[in-house]
């Protein structure tokens, strides 16, 4: 791993030290095959819900890992940061919050 | 009456045809000396409800072309030397995405900015060969002005039947003089209406050899994608060394399988010639008045008039040069056909060629002096 | 499986671009806009030109098109005129649209075409291993500008509002919530619309200019990036290297060019070609009577 991912994984640790895990259960699903390890996702979940690991099935040899399920509280912000389709929150439910419920 | 006489302009006659066949859309820029098919385009397409759009560079125009006539159109655009030479890399995708496109070319004296408003016939070679990359192309010289119709007609049937684009090729003499033209019936007009509407899968370029693709027009409920890569099958990119020769090899073939299809040629006086004059487009004008003062004269020869000049009429011309051994070869130009000649002519065909290209067409005397010496 | 993986070909997945390239987020955010729009996916084309942005329109699941360099707009314009009821999208890059494909970028704004451009600026070429480009930021160093970039970017912003397109606006490819509601908002506009995302190109710009990693890049963009209502208070040094974001202008009034061709341009040929041919009537009936 380069030095800005062992950066990153140290930021994310720092961001759960100052908070509890969340009160509702979020289901986090990750296409290891589709992860190039860019580390966008870990960057942007503001809980530290994510860090980076060394791994062969991805690409290039780094993808993300779920650190700490229980600290994810929904936002869906790595799923819509994500540029390669490699992580999903609660795949199986339509979200709330558009009127037509389908998407986003 | 079977047919309508009028006078019309060379390159009105053209739009007149284009119409008449079908064409929807057409999208130009103008330029000396094919402006004129723009301006009637742009009066009489809106009479029909059909779209005219004059773009701001030739490259455009032929974009614009390429995207109608993949949600459905039937295209056409005009141009001369100068804009044809811009819109080679258009050419190219049109030829590598096997799209149907009708390509007018009126010559002008070249290179560069050249003689506007003198002809020339020096786009020939180029009209083969100015893109880049392997490339099939049907190239056709209408030479009297009912052939300026009838050409333009077939240009569209040949290229929605084989996929490619076509030429159609001539002069600014041809394109401005105003002539006597009977034009025939809508309902006399051969169209070709065999073009795909439903296919089975979304593998449209697959195909076996000689075979057109299985392709259908944007919007009929099917997601395909078209590329200028080199694509499989299927319409993807790819760089894989089989399947890149195979789809060459396709492309190529779908013309060269059917060529007694697509090459057209007329003769005159060919039954106990001697001399084979060979000229196409006005240099054809000059040579039929000479060849006939010759036979007046007792000298055999004849006239051999491509009507598609890419792909070269080579094994008719072969045919001829079994009984046949001298040729003449008449072009507005530097010299380029008779290069092809020597091509395809064996060593034992004696080989003279009738060329000049200051913009001023032959006249038939000139013609019958080279006839006289040979 | 999510609405708007509909819209999505999984077939050449993983994708070609580079670890954290803004050209990903783009994609699902025009996949999400479609969703949110509920669009049929036959009734869209995806245009797109040369460059790592032009392989967007293979992982579209509509009709798409890949075309030669800068020319994305012509075609475009083809098929809008040919089919105006359907939704043409155009995705290109900066040296795309700006370079080489420049004079159709301002004569489709002029037109107002209904075409809706989604240009991506990463500042550089990226496909070709990262030259200059006309939206390069000064000074920066590049393949062919090994001593610095002299030449100052293109204002995208005000080169399309002089050239009269009718929707511009900015967005990031950090705020990916609000840049989906950007582009559906550019897609229900009818005219020409242009939605610009500043987008990192880390490992062929960012290398070159101490940023080799996307969250370095990133936190750039974001130093830079202010909202339009914070751009108009500031002063014109403050403003010098800002990208203000949100809708830049927006005319509604304005009508798009096939509406216009049908709507004026047809009816007056037909009714030329009408007068034409009650004035040869006209003649035709006077030498009749003449004659009899």
């Amino acid at each position: 791993m380069e030095k800005f991912e062992k950066e990153l994984n140290q930021a994310a640790l720092e961001r759960r030290e100052k908070r509890k895990p969340s009160p509702k259960q979020n289901d986090l699903t990750v296409v290891s095959v589709y992860c190039k390890g860019c580390g966008l996702c870990v960057d942007i979940c503001p809980t530290g819900t994510l860090e980076l690991e060394d791994n062969m099935v991805s690409k290039f040899g780094v993808s993300v890992r779920i650190a700490a399920p229980d600290y994810c509280i929904g936002c869906r912000m790595c799923e819509r940061r994500c540029p390669d389709f490699a992580i999903f929150v609660n795949y199986e439910q339509p979200s709330r919050g558009t009127s037509n419920g389908k998407t986003s | 009456m079977g047919k309508r006489r009028k006078v019309l302009q060379g390159n009105i006659i053209v739009a007149r045809a284009a119409i008449d066949a079908g064409c929807n859309f057409f999208a130009g820029y103008p330029i000396t000396p094919s402006s004129e098919i723009a301006q009637y385009m742009s009066r009489e397409m809106p009479k029909l409800g059909r779209d005219f759009i004059q773009m701001e560079d030739e490259i455009a125009s032929l974009g614009a072309c390429i995207g109608a006539s993949l949600s459905g159109r039937k295209v056409m655009t005009a141009t001369s030397g100068p804009g044809f030479s811009l819109m080679q890399e258009h050419l190219g995708m049109g030829v590598m995405a096997e799209i149907p496109l009708v390509i007018v070319n009126v010559m002008r004296g070249g290179p560069s900015t050249g003689l506007p408003t003198k002809p020339a016939q020096s786009d020939v070679m180029q009209t083969r060969w100015g893109t880049h990359g392997d490339h099939p192309i049907i190239v056709l010289t209408p030479a009297f002005a009912s052939e300026l119709y009838s050409e333009t007609v077939r240009a569209f049937n040949l290229s929605e039947r084989f996929w490619n684009p076509v030429i159609i090729l001539y002069d600014e003499v041809m394109a401005k003089a105003h002539e006597d033209i009977e034009i025939p019936y809508k309902k006399d007009l051969y169209i070709y209406k065999e073009k795909n509407h439903k296919i089975k899968d979304l593998d449209i370029y697959d195909r076996e050899i000689g075979e057109n693709p299985h392709r259908v027009d944007f919007f009929k409920g099917y997601p395909i994608h078209i590329d200028g890569l080199e694509h499989d099958k299927h319409g993807w990119p790819t760089s894989d060394p089989k399947t890149v020769q195979k789809q060459q090899t396709l492309r190529m073939q779908k013309i060269y399988h059917y060529l007694d299809d697509i090459v057209k040629y007329k003769e005159y006086y060919m039954d106990d010639a001697e001399i084979l004059v060979f000229a196409f487009g006005v240099s054809a004008r000059a040579a039929l008045p000479a060849v006939e003062m010759a036979r007046e004269m007792g000298i055999r020869v004849g006239l051999f008039q491509p009507l598609t000049l890419w792909p070269f009429p080579k094994n008719i011309l072969r045919q001829r040069f079994s009984r046949i051994k001298k040729v003449l070869t008449v072009e507005l130009n530097m010299g380029q056909i008779r290069y092809e000649m020597e091509r395809v002519a064996s060593d034992d065909v004696e080989k003279r060629a009738l060329l000049r290209a200051n913009g001023i067409p032959f006249t038939p005397g000139e013609v019958l002096e080279q006839i006289k010496e040979f | 499986m999510r609405h708007y993986e509909r819209y999505i070909r999984y077939r050449t997945f993983p994708t070609p671009w580079c670890p954290g390239c803004g050209d990903g987020v783009v994609l699902k955010s025009i996949a999400m806009a479609f969703s949110e729009l509920e669009l049929d996916p036959n009734d869209i084309v995806v245009v797109a030109g040369i460059g790592c942005s032009g392989r967007m329109p293979t992982f579209f699941n509509t009709n798409t098109l890949h075309t030669t360099h800068g020319r994305a707009l012509t075609f475009a314009t083809g098929i809008k005129l040919a089919r105006p009821d359907k939704m043409v999208v155009v995705i290109s890059g900066d040296g795309d649209a700006t370079a080489i494909g420049g004079n159709h970028l301002i004569h489709a704004a002029r037109r107002n075409i209904g075409i809706n451009l989604v240009l991506i600026n990463n500042g550089v070429y990226g496909m070709t291993g990262g030259q200059v480009s006309p939206l390069t930021p000064q000074r920066f160093y590049t393949e062919t500008t090994p001593y610095g970039n002299i030449e100052p970017k293109f204002d995208i912003a005000n080169l399309l509002i002089a050239s009269k397109a009718s929707f511009v606006a900015r967005e990031t490819v950090n705020r990916p919530v609000q840049l989906k509601d950007m582009i559906k908002k550019s897609f229900q506009h009818r005219g020409f619309s242009v939605v610009e995302v500043i987008s990192n190109c880390h490992i062929n710009l960012g290398r070159r200019n101490r940023m080799k990693d996307p969250i370095s890049m990133t936190k750039w963009i974001d130093s830079r990036t202010v909202s339009k209502a914070q751009y108009e208070k500031m002063t014109p040094e403050e403003r010098l290297h800002k990208y203000p974001t949100g809708i830049l202008f927006q005319d509604t009034e304005r009508l798009e060019y096939s509406d216009l061709y049908y709507k004026h341009i047809i009816p007056a040929a037909k009714s030329a070609a009408e007068a034409a041919a009650a004035r040869k009537n006209k003649r035709n009936d006077a030498s009749k009577k003449e004659k009899a």
